[in-house]
């Protein structure tokens, strides 16, 4: 067997253990049953990297990455798939992928450009809020609305860009977080957009499809209608990553990294800090809106309380857990923190508390997050 | 608006001022000694809240029942352990990650801040309801046509005043405070000259939290409530506070603190809708003011070495 | 459109204070096209500062600063570079965690398409840019650390403060600039890097046409060697210039580092 194809064997194997894992852990009621999973997975994951698989694993989806990307997405596929008849964990799978967009967005933020963000849940809010007033109160196509929620992110996020770029470390923190609380508060005083008690948000529908009824195939067969979005999840954070990918392995990448890393070095070289700290900041804006109007109407009904200060942290913890700068990472991280605690029902009132206490584990020991992010390499593979 | 309702107005507006101008305090000499933000401050003053109120507990359990035996023992109590529980967390987690990249001190001490609000939420009987706390200032209360003075708004003013210039005389006229603004303003020869970097830290982080207690054990004597999640919004507006008024600068700290309790008055007064928007409007205002300063009002006295 | 001009850069009676301290007290200083010119003096005399009012990290208290006939003072750090000024600095300031590749290509930002279309779409186009960017800088490397020019691609940590320094010349020259400011580019160097050094500097001089140097240094013997001119700063003003012997034997510039006994 040549090299090429042993690296392929393993990054395939490697994706078809973790589509059983994923099944496995999502089909799982027992509690018993799931730390049991658990403790195995983190045995074999800790063992594996003792003896040097999980490098031979990333090597394998770097030097085959078309095909591991394509197969990755055709595993998701097929756990969707497997659940099809089933709410909850699709509607499971389709919160993470929504998640894992928004951080994708928070990760070009300040993974890439260090711009601090602490205000993410708020920037969700938006695209929530848009999709649920557009949705209600307007014919505007739904995937359309979709964009449009990532279009107001950015607009709102424009009233920050002065503070943001005027400030930093610490100072710009404040300032974000300072904005998150406006936020929800005045969500909350006022009644226009429903108050603390909320807001309903009609489902999506394209052309005539819609999300929110259940398919029937047949007379035997009724699939979850959360499958559609699932399935628009899953455009939505595919498309999230490809431009993470690109903007990464671009000029851009390296500009966006020079500006986090050293101000004064990139401005001697001609870099316009201002310019790629609003880019950065703009772009994940738009992704972490669009990922809030699909979640709207996934969800049918939004209130203040989702967008607090905490859901914030959630997010920024998400991009520092899976590694800062780290796409797969981020992918990781997002379906760990979402699916964990929902399977974990025992430990449901103990969450919050747990959730802290691992974070700050991790950042005690392992700052740089469970897979870091590595050299750029403009083209895979490549070196010359 | 008639000059007694002004009137009251202002004065609680001093009295926020007050507390959020400890809070501050501490933010400020955290910065200044480690260049870190301890995002769990907040949560410091609740857990420190509760301490106290469990120490009244236990004393009205061993049927103590001296109003002044009960203030001084929940002050004690709270103070006390929350100078321990500063210098311990500075000990064990921000010490260690001195190094560390800000962010990720920021993010630690954020989780630190949940878990022990999360802690108190969990395993304090009844945490998740919120908590009456004691009267045990004199009610009395003066009246000056429409205005009310209480007498506990008076004494607590008093109290958190004397702190204040207790804090500042310590750190201006004993030598364990020029320690401190010696590690504030250079570690590398703080050291060399002799001083104990890590003893120092502690002590201030220590100092730091028991002032924060003794601000939570105020703001639970004037509402008569305490609830497991008070840390939370104190310390977001100490920590602004603080900026404002210039990380690192005790006086900064301490303006920083009045001038958010003026912008909730001002926006509680002036605005024709609902004083709801009093936290908007203030923040507001804070992001306003980043933007012309973006180092604070009293600018951070640091410059990079090119 | 600007060449032509002997005269590349100009200091008129540039002034920076920081508070109360002067660090350039009405500086002059002129560097003709193709020279390398010392720029001389004790600890804290200013010379880096200078630097920095140049490259526009500092803006200038009083006076003007020339380049090629433009009058550049105070313009931002960004309008500097593109002008054609580039700089290292005399703490060693790359991007450790990047590759050696990452932190040349920083340097040449000038040359390279930074649209968003470009990067995100066109990735044939960029893939070819970015293949003679490779090119290009791997050549530079050769000339300064030939073991490096294979590993373009590893962090720049992996490598010692030398490898560093002269991955740092190599950002400042790749964007072909028509002024160089060294700052203290042998500090922590023996004779013989030192000497390796200076060498390679003058190989790369003439590949690019027209570059003039101004090199801040304390190591004499480089000075010596290879300076058209010296140009001595004390307490940020100009006290003594011309060619290192006259300028090593002027008693001003004696007492500066020395002391008047």
């Amino acid at each position: 067997m040549t090299d090429k194809s042993k690296d392929m064997l393993i990054g395939l194997t490697a994706i078809v253990l973790g589509s059983v894992f994923l099944i496995t852990f999502i089909a799982i009621e027992s509690q018993v049953g799931i730390l049991a999973l658990i403790g195995m997975t983190a045995i074999a994951v800790v063992v594996s990297a003792r003896m040097g698989i999980s490098k031979r694993i990333s090597e394998a989806f770097s030097s085959n990455e078309a095909l591991m990307n394509g197969t990755v997405i055709v595993a998701l596929l097929v756990v969707t798939v497997w659940f099809r008849e089933d709410h909850f964990p699709l509607l499971m799978i389709a919160t993470v992928m929504l998640y894992l967009t928004a951080c994708l967005g928070l990760n070009i933020q300040f993974g890439y450009t260090g711009v601090v963000n602490f205000s993410g849940a708020a920037f969700f809010g938006v695209g929530c809020y848009t999709a649920a007033v557009l949705n209600q109160h307007t014919a505007i196509p739904h995937l359309m609305v979709v964009v449009l929620g990532g279009v107001a992110a950015a607009l709102v996020g424009s009233i920050l860009i002065l503070p943001v770029l005027r400030t930093r470390g610490h100072y710009a923190a404040v300032v974000t977080i300072a904005f998150g609380i406006l936020f929800k508060t005045f969500l909350e005083v006022n009644d226009t957009l429903g108050g603390p008690q909320g807001l309903k948000v009609p489902g999506m529908e394209v052309l005539g499809w819609n999300f929110n009824s259940n398919i029937e195939i047949g007379d035997e067969i009724e699939l979850s209608f959360y499958l559609n979005y699932v399935a628009i999840g899953l455009i939505l954070s595919v498309l999230a990553f490809a431009l993470t990918r690109r903007v990464e392995r671009s000029w851009v990448g390296l500009s966006l990294d020079a500006v986090r890393l050293d101000e004064t070095v990139a401005a001697c070289f001609g870099i316009n800090i201002r310019r790629w700290k609003i880019t950065a900041f703009t772009l994940g804006n738009v992704l972490v809106g669009m990922a809030g109007a699909v979640f709207a109407m996934m969800l049918g009904f939004i209130a203040p309380t989702n967008f607090a200060f905490g859901d914030s942290l959630i997010l920024v913890s998400i991009v520092l857990l899976g590694g800062m700068g780290s796409p797969w990472g981020t992918v990781v991280a997002a379906g760990l923190v979402i699916l964990l605690p929902e399977k974990l029902q025992a430990i449901q009132e103990y969450r919050f508390l747990l959730y802290a206490i691992v974070v700050i584990l991790i950042l005690l020991f392992r700052p740089q997050g469970l897979l870091p992010r590595g050299l750029r390499a403009y083209v895979p593979g490549w070196r010359g | 608006m008639d000059a007694g309702l002004l009137g009251q107005f202002v004065a609680n507006g001093m009295m926020l001022g007050m507390m959020y101008a400890l809070v501050a305090v501490g933010f400020t000499l955290f910065f200044g000694v480690l260049d870190v933000i301890k995002f769990s401050h907040g949560d410091v003053l609740m857990v420190g809240t509760f301490a106290g109120f469990s120490a009244y507990l236990g004393l009205s359990a061993m049927g103590i029942d001296n109003v002044f035996v009960q203030l001084v023992g929940i002050l004690v109590v709270a103070v006390c352990s929350m100078a321990f529980l500063g210098a311990v967390i500075a000990r064990y987690l921000v010490l260690p990650l001195k190094s560390a990249p800000p962010l990720n001190i920021l993010l630690i001490t954020l989780m630190l801040g949940t878990v022990l609000r999360e802690a108190v939420r969990l395993f304090f009987p009844d945490g998740s309801n919120p908590k009456p706390f004691p009267y045990l200032l004199p009610t009395d209360t003066w009246s000056f046509g429409s205005f009310t003075l209480r007498a506990d708004s008076v004494i607590l003013l008093l109290g958190g005043l004397l702190v204040i210039v207790g804090v500042h005389v310590l750190i201006n006229k004993t030598k364990m405070g020029l320690a401190m603004r010696a590690v504030a303003q250079d570690e590398e020869t703080a050291k060399c000259m002799g001083i104990n970097f890590n003893m120092i830290v502690l002590l201030t982080f220590a100092l730091g939290s028991g002032v924060a207690a003794f601000a939570g054990v105020m703001n639970g004597l004037y509402y008569n409530e305490i609830n497991f999640s008070m840390g939370l919004l104190l310390g977001v507006i100490g920590f602004s506070a603080a900026i404002i008024g210039g990380l690192g600068n005790i006086y900064g700290a301490i303006l920083g603190g009045f001038l958010f309790a003026a912008l909730q008055t001002v926006g509680a007064v002036a605005l024709p809708f609902s004083s709801a928007y009093k936290d908007v409007f203030a923040f507001a205002v804070v992001i306003a003011l980043m933007v012309w300063r973006p180092t604070g009002l009293i600018a951070e006295k640091s410059s990079e070495r090119v | 459109m600007t060449k032509g001009h002997d005269k590349v850069l100009a200091f008129r009676g540039v002034t920076k204070r920081f508070g109360g301290v002067v660090a350039l007290d009405h500086f002059d200083m002129e560097v003709d096209e193709g020279q390398i010119v010392g720029l001389i003096g004790p600890n804290g005399s200013g010379k880096t500062t200078s630097f920095n009012v140049l490259t526009g990290i500092y803006a200038a208290n009083g006076g003007e600063v020339e380049f090629l006939g433009q009058d550049i003072t105070n313009w931002p750090a960004q309008k500097v570079y593109e002008a054609g000024v580039a700089r290292t600095f005399q703490r060693s300031r790359l991007c450790v965690d990047l590759s050696i590749f990452d932190n040349i290509m920083i340097g040449n930002h000038q040359h390279l398409n930074h649209g968003l279309m470009f990067n995100i779409f066109k990735r044939k186009a960029f893939r070819r840019q970015m293949e003679e960017s490779y090119e290009e800088a791997k050549e530079l490397m050769t000339i300064f650390d030939p073991p490096l020019a294979d590993r373009m691609f590893e962090a720049v940590g992996t490598f010692n403060m030398i490898d560093r320094r002269r991955i740092e010349i190599c950002r400042a020259l790749i964007s072909h600039p028509r002024l160089l400011l060294l700052d203290e580019p042998s500090a922590g160097m023996t004779e013989d890097e030192t000497r390796q050094l200076m060498d390679d500097i003058l190989v790369a001089r003439e590949r690019i046409d027209g570059l003039s140097i101004v090199l801040v240094e304390h190591e004499m013997g480089m000075i010596e060697r290879v300076t058209d001119r010296c140009v001595v700063l004390n307490f940020g003003q100009k006290i003594c210039e011309g060619e290192y012997r006259e300028v090593a034997s002027d008693k001003l510039v004696q007492e500066a580092y020395l002391g008047v006994e």
